[in-house]
């Protein structure tokens, strides 16, 4: 088995791991962190990338492969995702996942808002033209991988609900209240299921903006 | 040996078999006794009758345990390839119907057709097996095609074994009938058909290759798996073995990975199994053919 | 995928120039196997191209030549070319086939222009067969169960096929897709022997394959083998051709020592990668 554990880059002082290279002894003391798998008692690595040791605060130490590249990210159920919502009917809306936490998709993956997972209370009366609209950004939690057509997401905390709407104007309008947004030229309010956005949610929404 | 860590998934296209874990254990660790009571390397019980298809130059029908196959061969007479003028060929196309099994339906069981049909030409393909210019009636000209037909019309697992085994039969009982190439009238070759029906010669199938298929579970391999046991496998080989203990065509099948030790001794073992079943098949089909017909069984039964 | 169904094929009548040429060599299909060795290899155990037997051609790899594609890599085998482009995850397109664990989709296409004999714009059988061996053989390799419900897809177009196309595939695939950070296992080598009656030839190029002809078969076949390395398990294995198992042990043991001998280049290649895409990171934030 040829491994090229001592291949240090002389330049930038790090070890670059290859799928398939040994690592380290799967012990206690060493934990397999993101693009690792352990086999036959080996941590190995499964990127292209380099090995980013980290000690932990219980004094083990955490072995990770970072690679260059965006990471291959997949929605998973209980990720936060950004939504641009595409079609709205009285049961269910349709949208775009366009990221998984922080990170951009390359390619939209489709997601599926049903009309019981909207709000956490009064589940029975949510009317989905009251809470979106086709072309509003929302956040969401992933409920489920779902069907094979689409993921199943939900709103129904505080934090998740629109962030982005524009106006029948069309200028993006401010949140007034936890269903009302207001648009800041016309001064006409539209109903949405508005999420409270904390600040550093919005921090992270900026980035994401910018990013796209 | 490592099993590869993903999920273990079936290789061939059976539909999802819930297994309960002990079922699973007992198939991926039990002793060389299998569920229905073989050891790994025995074959089920298998049920073979030829000639029953009158339109057909030649006809068999094989079942073994749940897959039940029927195989008609057609010959007719076309113009050879143009870069093998002096041999006629072989066509060899399977239809997995949706009465098989519902995975069929639609365009579902396509890709399995298609890889059957390809390693089948595959294996058939080099000159040791069949002799393919005693197809050729005038040379450049003129040549027998085989057109082999393959109707799945039960699927219980282990088709490349079950359709090779019934594709051999078929061409054993495969009747070509004499053709004289009688005055050449200018550059016309003229063909003249033997007036006697049974005027007719048959192909030397006596090296036709058998497949055997060999799925690897846990650390060892069988052959014949039922349905239950390719659920538990990733990974196996299917191996063409020809009359004189030859290997005439390989390929791996599922998505898991073999060590290459274990495949090697796969290989051998496939052979030695290869010859067996040739054997028989050859025995069986001697005995039939001079038994004489009293009564057809027909097939689906 | 979508085939452009209204491309005009071309008379179908029409047949390569080549076949005339050899109309006065239909002596070649009864040569003996001892002729066959001949032509392939002189007295020196030379081959045409001044290769020993158990020499391979020289090997370039690149990655990182489509920029649209999430990660791609070229390889040249000799005059083996192509390049392979890996796309996603993405969402699966068959609805028909949904299936909880991620799926790869692999697409195997030789350029029309490729071979001796034109190919047609839609795959063939030998095409589609093609792309189901390395869609198992990379299964094995890829860590399907990191994308969920999702598919990658990975495209190889072959654009000069000079013999062992599948095996240059593999290694050309498994570089695409550890450039594109697609989880994986394993690395796949992909390598190719040819068998003659006496000797091997190790990576054989399109007329030291194997052909299937009449009267000389015996123990004349062909191998393709893709091998992952630190884990010692082959994940592709295609055999053409008469042999016997001992002799196939034999042509296995070649083609995976040959493989060890390659996973360092590939190695070497992604660590080029990394980088390089290190490099350009570290300009982009000094910029910033």
């Amino acid at each position: 088995m040829t491994s090229y554990e001592n291949s240090t880059n002389t330049e930038s002082k790090c070890i670059i791991s290859t799928p398939g290279q040994r690592l380290c002894l799967a012990e206690d003391k060493y934990i397999g962190g993101v693009g690792t798998y352990t086999r036959q008692g080996y941590i190995m690595s499964c990127l292209a990338g380099i090995v980013k040791i980290t000690a932990q605060p219980d004094k083990r130490i955490l072995v990770e492969v970072r690679s260059g590249k965006e990471q291959t990210v997949v929605p998973s159920a209980g990720d936060i995702v950004t939504a641009r919502i595409t079609q709205v009917n009285p049961r269910w809306a349709r949208c775009a996942i366009l990221c998984v936490k922080e990170m951009v998709l390359a390619e939209p993956f489709r997601g599926q808002l049903r009309k019981e997972d909207v709000r956490a209370t009064e589940k029975d009366r949510v009317e989905m033209y009251k809470c979106f609209r086709p072309n509003d950004i929302i956040l969401a939690r992933v409920l489920s991988l779902g069907d094979a057509h689409s993921y199943v997401l939900s709103t129904a905390e505080n934090e998740l609900g629109v962030v982005i709407a524009y106006s029948e104007e069309g200028t993006p309008m401010v949140p007034v209240g936890w269903q009302e947004m207001q648009c800041p030229k016309t001064y006409v309010k539209e109903m949405r299921k508005v999420a409270k956005v904390s600040p550093e949610i919005i921090s992270n929404e900026n980035n994401k903006e910018a990013a796209n | 040996m490592s099993i590869a860590p993903q999920l273990l998934r079936g290789p061939s296209l059976m539909a999802e078999i819930l297994l309960s874990e002990a079922e699973k254990a007992f198939i991926h660790h039990g002793d060389d006794l299998r569920c229905d009571g073989r050891t790994r390397l025995d074959y089920r019980p298998i049920i073979l009758e030829t000639g029953l298809v009158s339109n057909a130059s030649g006809s068999s029908r094989l079942r073994l345990a749940n897959s039940d196959v029927l195989v008609g061969v057609k010959v007719e007479l076309a113009s050879p390839l143009s870069e093998k003028p002096l041999e006629g060929r072989l066509e060899f196309f399977v239809d997995c119907s949706a009465n098989a099994t519902p995975e069929f339906e639609g365009r579902g069981g396509e890709d399995l057709a298609n890889e059957i049909c390809r390693f089948l030409q595959m294996s058939y393909m080099s000159g040791d097996t069949i002799n393919l210019s005693e197809l050729s009636v005038l040379a450049g000209q003129q040549c027998w095609v085989l057109y082999v037909d393959i109707l799945i019309l039960e699927c219980g697992g282990n088709l490349y074994d079950t359709v090779s085994l019934a594709v051999k039969s078929a061409l054993y009982t495969t009747q070509i009938p004499s053709i004289k190439v009688a005055t050449m009238d200018g550059d016309q070759p003229e063909l003249e058909l033997s007036e006697d029906p049974y005027d007719t010669k048959r192909l030397n199938t006596q090296n036709v290759p058998c497949l055997v298929t060999l799925m690897k579970i846990g650390n060892h391999y069988l052959v014949d798996p039922t349905p239950e046991e390719e659920c538990c496998s990733s990974s196996g080989v299917v191996v063409a073995v020809s009359g004189s203990k030859k290997i005439t065509a390989v390929r791996k099948i599922g998505s898991g990975s073999l060590h290459p030790e274990s495949l090697v001794s796969m290989l051998k073992t496939a052979s030695e199994v290869g010859a067996v079943v040739n054997k028989i098949l050859m025995k069986k089909l001697l005995e039939e053919e001079t038994a004489g017909k009293t009564q057809k069984v027909g097939f689906m039964r | 995928m979508p085939v452009d169904s209204r491309r005009l094929q071309g008379p179908e009548s029409a047949f390569s120039y080549t076949l005339l040429e050899k109309k006065d060599a239909n002596a070649e299909e009864s040569i003996l196997s001892a002729d066959l060795q001949k032509m392939l290899i002189d007295s020196n155990h030379v081959r045409k191209d001044k290769r020993k037997p158990t020499d391979a051609r020289p090997l370039f790899l690149r990655t990182g030549i489509i920029s649209q594609a999430k990660g791609s890599a070229y390889i040249e085998q000799g005059n083996t070319k192509l390049v392979c482009g890996v796309y996603g995850p993405r969402e699966v397109q068959k609805k028909s086939d949904f299936r909880l664990n991620g799926q790869l989709f692999c697409e195997f296409k030789f350029a029309p222009f490729s071979c001796q004999k034109r190919r047609s714009h839609q795959q063939d059988n030998e095409e589609l067969v093609l792309s189901g061996l390395l869609r198992e053989a990379l299964e094995a390799a890829v860590c399907l169960h990191h994308f969920p419900k999702a598919q990658v897809e990975v495209n190889i177009m072959v654009i000069e096929n000079d013999g062992s196309p599948l095996a240059a595939a593999l290694t050309c695939a498994s570089l695409a897709l550890a450039s594109a950070s697609i989880p994986m296992y394993d690395l796949v080598i992909g390598a190719a022997v040819r068998q003659l009656p006496k000797l091997l030839l190790l990576d054989p190029t399109k007329d030291e394959e194997w052909q299937p002809k009449l009267n000389h078969d015996e123990n004349n076949s062909n191998l393709t083998v893709g091998f992952m390395p630190s884990m010692q398990q082959i994940c592709a294995y295609v055999h053409e051709g008469v042999s016997n198992p001992e002799e196939l042990e034999q042509m296995l043991k070649i083609v995976t020592e040959y493989c060890l001998k390659v996973q360092p280049v590939v190695q070497l290649c992604l660590k080029e990668t990394v980088e390089k895409m290190l490099a350009s990171e570290g300009e982009n934030n000094d910029a910033e």
